[in-house]
């Protein structure tokens, strides 16, 4: 099982770093892969991922999540609120707790009183919305260097680690062009460039998440919260506890994602979360509920704005049509094998039709880049939705001893 | 299951009204001077967004207002239309203004256009004055400015000031009004330098919203600029410029950053990147205010369009940074040229 699961990331991480290169080749595009690119990427990618996951443990526990928009705001406020007056740490300390209290309405409205789960999370959102609003009149408008809608900066800094002796020679390796080698260069000195702390946590608790939640008893009771209550709640799981333990930890998880992206603009500032709690909650769809997926979903997004933004001459877009007609015509063939012809066709002919518009169009809008990661997971929802299975008992309320 | 739904209710309505808290949060001052003889003039301000403390457009409005208040003696109202508000929320306000005897309302940004083209002509008898729209009724001053005018001289000082032949702009939203900086920045520049290359990015579409709030995107292009080789960066963005701030203040001296509205060099908020700003294009918006609080008061208000442009110092670049010195020569002369109409520039990106 573990072995054919490591041949499969393996065999993934491989035909993804082989698409990425045959598209470096063909453009020149040496931006694609290369250290500073992949590092921006995950800093991007980072409070995205953990509103994701902290969509996870929501809805492996049966609780859908639409309030992570809301949590997410909570612990951006958090962050600037604690971080001007006592540091970095104790913002992302305050981020997380503010955060928890997001979850913890969250599963009193929809744990306790079975509240319509859409709604409660929804009310959530315009609750912390207005909130911390409020709040950031009341508290940041006569502070040195706040206003009624900032914070003063936040004191202090998350350390940030570049390892010299791998990226150097790596860059100089990626600035080599080899087919492959420089592009697996470019994307492992990524990893050891500027590397915050934070973005290390973020990667620690996807891993734990994995194995919590898939291989441990109390996982697996977790789960069972979300897929059948009644029969959990039959074999004695207390399944109000683990809704609560779930949701409030869906919470922290989003508290520090938007601890993360005050810290990383150094303030906060109202509506500076910009609905990533949405998007978290499509990557978590387009991982179909698991954190590997999830991680990629919020990696593509991070991926693609870091490439829109860095670009000085609309190249990188042009680069990213080719990476996706690339990976289209990837897909329809490996769909054409597996019999599932119409599809594949419809993939085939679209990827078709975005070699045509690289090849004739000298740049793109840069709207193109910014609206792809959307197309991507409607593509997705649209062609793997017979294969995407979310909890089966997920947003149904649970009485305790209800026939069911 | 009834409790529940109660429960629900009560939840949801308590948002909205602590939504609605946040949003409108109007902030009355009033301090009448007690010596005014004649019948005091009371001056009704919308501000836009979150108003008051973004350090840039909201405050200049209100260093105008609180000029005309010490000077003129005036009674003030203050009320914010938050982030997202609705055309209706922002008919409200001025409504509310209006209704309670403020004279001139002022509506700080274009987003009040279409709330303020619905209110005036409720109220003959009132003057209202909108920056950065024109609103065509027969008592509201439209005030514009020359943002291009400015730029081009922001331009002229990037050009002279950088070492590589390369500098960028960092826009907020993708709209006509900011493409307007952009235009003058570019002309200004490429009349110092014919063959200077530009970089240009905004930081969203027209209609997203977010576009002013992402310092931590602002930065990451201001990175790639700086990568790719411009030492000299301009950014009329909002609260995402700060992010053009930290980039250029991390790729340390040598490189220059160039702020908008007010005179970033002197806001509290952005001290610690103070010796990164170079100058600052100022949009006199507390210029404009005064004024028309100062027509009311003279009993001849400004209506129709009013356009604060080079001529009437509407518009302009401050020299706060003792750096900006060595160029202002250049920008005098070019600022020179355009009030006596020997240069006009352009308002579109070519």
């Amino acid at each position: 099982m573990t072995y054919l699961k490591s041949r499969r990331f393996i065999a993934s991480a491989f035909t993804a770093i082989t698409m990425l290169s045959i598209t470096r080749t063909i453009t020149g595009n040496g931006d694609l892969t290369s250290t500073v690119t992949i590092a921006q990427a995950l800093v991007f990618a980072s409070p995205i991922a953990l509103a994701g996951l902290a969509g996870i443990w929501a809805e492996r526990a049966g609780v859908i999540n639409i309030g992570l928009e809301g949590m997410m705001i909570l612990g951006t406020f958090g962050a600037g609120w604690a971080g001007w007056q006592w540091g970095a740490w104790a913002g992302v300390l305050a981020g997380i707790i503010f955060g928890a209290i997001g979850g913890f309405l969250l599963a009193v409205a929809a744990v306790t009183f079975g509240v319509d789960q859409i709604i409660a999370g929804t009310a959530l959102n315009l609750l912390a919305l207005g909130t911390t609003k409020f709040l950031a009149i009341l508290l940041f408008t006569n502070a040195p260097g706040g206003g009624q809608a900032q914070s003063p900066p936040i004191k202090g800094e998350i350390p940030v680690f570049t390892l010299d002796s791998i990226v150097v020679p790596l860059t100089a390796l990626h600035e080599k062009e080899i087919f492959f080698v420089s592009d697996l260069a470019g994307l492992v000195a990524g990893l050891f460039y500027n590397m915050s702390l934070l973005t290390i946590i973020t990667l620690l608790l996807f891993i734990m998440t994995s194995y919590l939640l898939w291989k441990t008893a109390f996982g697996l009771r977790l789960r069972s919260a979300g897929e059948n209550p009644w029969a959990a709640d039959s074999l004695g799981v207390k399944v109000v506890q683990y809704k609560y333990a779930a949701v409030v930890f869906s919470g922290m998880l989003a508290g520090l994602g938007g601890a993360y992206l005050s810290i990383a603009s150094t303030i906060y500032r109202n509506g500076n979360t910009a609905g990533r709690g949405y998007i978290g909650l499509a990557t978590m769809i387009f991982g179909d509920w698991r954190p590997g997926g999830t991680a990629a979903g919020a990696v593509m997004f991070g991926y693609i704005d870091t490439l829109r933004l860095i670009d000085t001459g609309n190249q990188n877009v042009k680069g990213l049509i080719l990476l996706g007609s690339i990976i289209l015509f990837a897909i329809g063939a490996w769909m054409l094998r597996s019999s599932r012809r119409n599809t594949a066709i419809g993939f085939l002919l679209l990827g078709a039709v975005m070699v045509g518009a690289y090849f004739s169009a000298t740049s793109f809008p840069p709207e193109v880049a910014q609206v792809a990661p959307y197309i991507t997971t409607l593509l997705v929802l649209a062609t793997a939705s017979q294969n995407l299975r979310p909890p089966a008992a997920d947003g149904v309320p649970y009485r305790k001893g209800e026939d069911h | 299951m009834l409790k529940g739904v109660k429960l629900a209710s009560v939840l949801a309505v308590a948002s909205l009204a602590l939504a609605a808290c946040g949003s409108s949060g109007e902030t009355a001052e009033s301090a009448a001077p007690t010596e005014a003889a004649a019948p005091t003039v009371k001056v009704g301000m919308a501000y836009d967004q979150d108003g008051k403390g973004d350090g840039s457009f909201n405050d200049a409005a209100f260093a105008g207002l609180s000029k005309a208040q010490t000077d003129l003696g005036v009674e003030i109202k203050e009320v914010n239309s938050g982030a997202g508000a609705t055309d209706a929320a922002r008919e409200e306000l001025l409504t509310l203004l209006a209704d309670g005897g403020y004279n001139p309302v002022i509506a700080i940004g274009f987003a009040y256009s279409t709330a303020l083209a619905a209110v005036a002509p409720k109220f003959p008898g009132t003057t209202f004055a909108i920056v950065d729209s024109v609103v065509d009724s027969p008592n509201v001053g439209s005030l514009i400015f020359a943002a291009e005018q400015g730029s081009y001289l922001t331009g002229v000082i990037a050009a002279s000031a950088s070492k590589s032949g390369h500098i960028g702009f960092i826009g907020g939203m993708e709209i006509d009004l900011i493409k307007a900086f952009e235009a003058g920045y570019n002309e200004g520049a490429r009349s110092v330098n014919a063959d200077i290359i530009i970089d240009s990015k905004y930081m969203g579409p027209a209609g997203d919203n977010t576009a002013w709030n992402v310092p931590e995107k602002a930065k990451t292009a201001t990175d790639g600029m700086i990568a790719n080789g411009a030492d000299v960066i301009y950014a009329a963005a909002g609260g995402s410029g700060l992010g053009m701030f930290q980039s250029v203040k991390a790729a340390g001296a040598g490189y220059w950053a160039i702020g908008v509205d007010s005179d970033q060099y002197t806001v509290p908020a952005l001290a610690e990147y103070k010796d990164f700003i170079l100058t600052s294009m100022l949009k006199r918006v507390d210029v404009a205010v005064y004024d028309v609080i100062a027509a009311v008061v003279n009993g001849a208000p400004l209506v129709g369009i009013q356009a604060f442009d080079l001529s009437k110092e509407g518009v302009g670049y401050s020299a706060s940074n003792s750096a900006v010195a060595e160029y202002a020569a250049a920008a005098d002369a070019a600022a020179a040229k355009i009030a006596s109409g020997e240069v006009v520039v352009g308002t579109k990106v070519e």
